[in-house]
């Protein structure tokens, strides 16, 4: 991973651009030139219309997808200022559908990432195990998927990622399927989660009030071809806590962000 | 805002408890065979009191008493094994070489481009027509049979596999690789799993065209097998005899078929039930 002495500091995008082609359709520009930092230990929120190349920036990042121009950079410090671009270090996504293996109980879908990389079952399961448990589902490791709740689908997808451990969790829209009061329920659970570990966070949401209760920061996009409008910090204290939302900071973020936004979603609506 | 940091657990939480109610349980496994047995009385006594001659519809209790005569004296047991054996074998040839062929054709788009076409002459070809290649080809021997079979048996596995590897949720493999999956384990572990369902669909097609096949290639050509003795008794108007094969082939196809069933709901056993 990172040599001797260094630490990862921060996944650097550089000039990213991304067009999708298609045989029977115009090519699609997702992202234009985009150019944007996210540090390490930090939360940092993306929001922006539908259809603005959020998901296309994650599974660039995550090497899932080959932009069609500029760099992603991982960037590592050696505590006295110097920086130089390593390998990727650990990444692990959740996604929005879940995604789960549907004909896999629990215990196979959490600890399917450790079995691919070949670790004996005795070990992976008490791996999984373990995950399982922090995400408060002891119990229902032989359940399927089928079998859970919307709520309880993304705790897996979150047990997956997390017994990985994963230097960079990377979620799109993860609550975005679930009813509000679970959605509420697992942001905090999220948010102690990731106060405690000091992972950094890539957290791509719908919801305004998301992007400011878990992220240090909020990425603001433009409709398509996605550009970054604006990148805005939290001036929140950690631990966060639900009451935070009473603030006046808290609504002062959520008008200029909904201001940014606002102009952006009648564009992506019209085009 | 305190009462926020106690947040209930939404009645989506509970997760679904699996099926106990009274009202799921299956009461109704009888009826299929009560209906039989009424429908073999029914037969019985009509051909008893209308006097109708055996050679033209025999009385089921013949048929019975016949079946049991050609196991005891003339080795039908060897005829039936001979018969399981081509069709087996030439089935499991077919499932073997069109999930290969449909896992390639289903993943890689140039080896797709070239056999679609072959796929797309060859599929609606009476396969019963390419009987007379066949013993040009092969004689009349279990080659032939098992040919004969396997070519039946060939495009349900392979078209099956060919769309269940295509309907594969995108997602899933993109949670593969984001978890670190090379493209075998996705081949492995994602496609093929994903597909199965629509690959055991083929298979269950690919088993009875497989029967057909060998039977009727066993009452053009052979000397043994259910096929052959069934034509050498309708030829000597042993309608008894007739009726008795008949009869084994059907005990033979249900069996299969409640086996497949059994098998089919294992495979599908994490579908929410
Ligand atoms: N695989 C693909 N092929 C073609 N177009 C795509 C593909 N994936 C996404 N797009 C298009 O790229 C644009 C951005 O998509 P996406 O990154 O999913 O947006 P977001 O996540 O912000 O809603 C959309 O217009 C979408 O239709
Ligand atoms: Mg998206």
């Amino acid at each position: 991973m990172s040599s001797l002495g260094t630490r990862f500091e921060a996944i650097s995008i550089e000039g990213l651009s991304h067009r999708f082609l298609s045989r029977n359709k115009p090519p699609t520009t997702a992202l234009a030139d985009v150019s944007v930092r996210f540090p390490s230990g930090k939360v940092t929120s993306i929001v922006g219309p539908s259809g603005c190349g959020k998901s296309t920036l994650l599974l660039i990042m995550r090497g899932l997808v080959k932009a069609t121009d500029g760099q992603v950079r991982f960037l590592y410090g050696n505590g006295s200022g110097d920086v130089t671009v390593g390998d990727a270090p650990r990444m692990a996504t959740v996604w929005q559908a879940f995604n789960l293996l549907p004909w896999r109980t629990v215990m196979d879908n959490v600890a399917f990432g450790l079995e691919l990389s070949g670790m004996p079952t005795a070990e992976r399961r008490a791996k999984a195990a373990d995950a399982i448990r922090a995400v408060e589902l002891s119990g229902f490791e032989n359940h399927y998927p089928g079998q859970l709740s919307g709520g309880m689908k993304q705790r897996v997808g979150l047990a997956r990622g997390l017994v990985m451990s994963p230097d960079v969790l990377f979620l799109d829209e993860p609550f975005g399927a679930l009813d509000a009061q679970t959605r509420l329920y697992l942001q905090e659970q999220l948010s102690t989660l990731v106060e405690s570990s000091g992972k950094t966070v890539v957290l791509v949401t719908h919801s305004i009030e998301e992007a400011i209760f878990l992220g240090d920061h909020v990425i603001v996009m433009t409709a398509r071809p996605g550009r970054v409008a604006a990148t805005l910090d939290v001036p929140l204290p950690r631990p966060r806590t639900l009451d935070m939302q009473k603030e006046p900071a808290f609504g002062d973020l959520f008008t200029e962000i909904y201001g940014l936004l606002r102009e952006e979603v009648r564009k992506s609506m019209l085009n | 805002m305190t009462e926020a940091n106690q947040v209930i657990l939404p009645a989506a939480e509970t997760p679904k408890s699996p099926p106990t109610d009274e009202r799921l349980r299956n009461d109704t496994w009888w009826y299929g065979p009560v209906a039989i047995i009424a429908f073999l009385v029914f037969w019985e006594v009509a051909v008893r009191s209308g006097n109708v001659p055996e050679i033209f519809l025999p009385r089921p209790s013949i048929v019975v008493v016949t079946l049991y005569d050609l196991f005891a004296y003339k080795h039908l047991l060897d005829d039936l094994g001979l018969t399981l054996f081509r069709i087996f074998s030439g089935f499991l040839l077919a499932a073997v070489v069109g999930v290969g062929l449909g896992l390639f054709m289903g993943t890689s788009r140039r080896f797709n481009a070239i056999a679609d076409t072959f796929v797309a002459a060859l599929y609606p070809v009476p396969k019963i027509a390419l009987l007379p290649l066949l013993v040009i080809w092969f004689g009349t021997g279990n080659a032939f049979m098992i040919a004969l079979s396997a070519l039946g048996g060939l495009f349900p596995v392979l078209i099956n596999t060919v769309v269940g590897v295509r309907q594969c949720d995108e997602g899933l493999i993109l949670a593969a690789r984001d978890l670190g999956a090379s493209a075998a384990q996705v081949q492995r572990k994602i496609v093929l799993p994903a597909a199965v369902p629509t690959i055991f669909g083929g298979l269950r097609l690919a088993l009875g065209i497989s029967i057909i096949m060998v039977v009727a290639g066993e009452m053009q050509t052979a000397r043994y097998g259910l096929g052959a003795k069934l034509e050498q008794a309708g030829q000597v108007l042993e309608t008894g005899q007739v009726f008795a094969i008949l009869l084994l082939l059907a005990i033979v196809g249900v069996i299969l078929t409640k086996a497949q069933d059994r098998l089919g709901n294992f495979v599908d056993r994490w579908r929410a039930k």
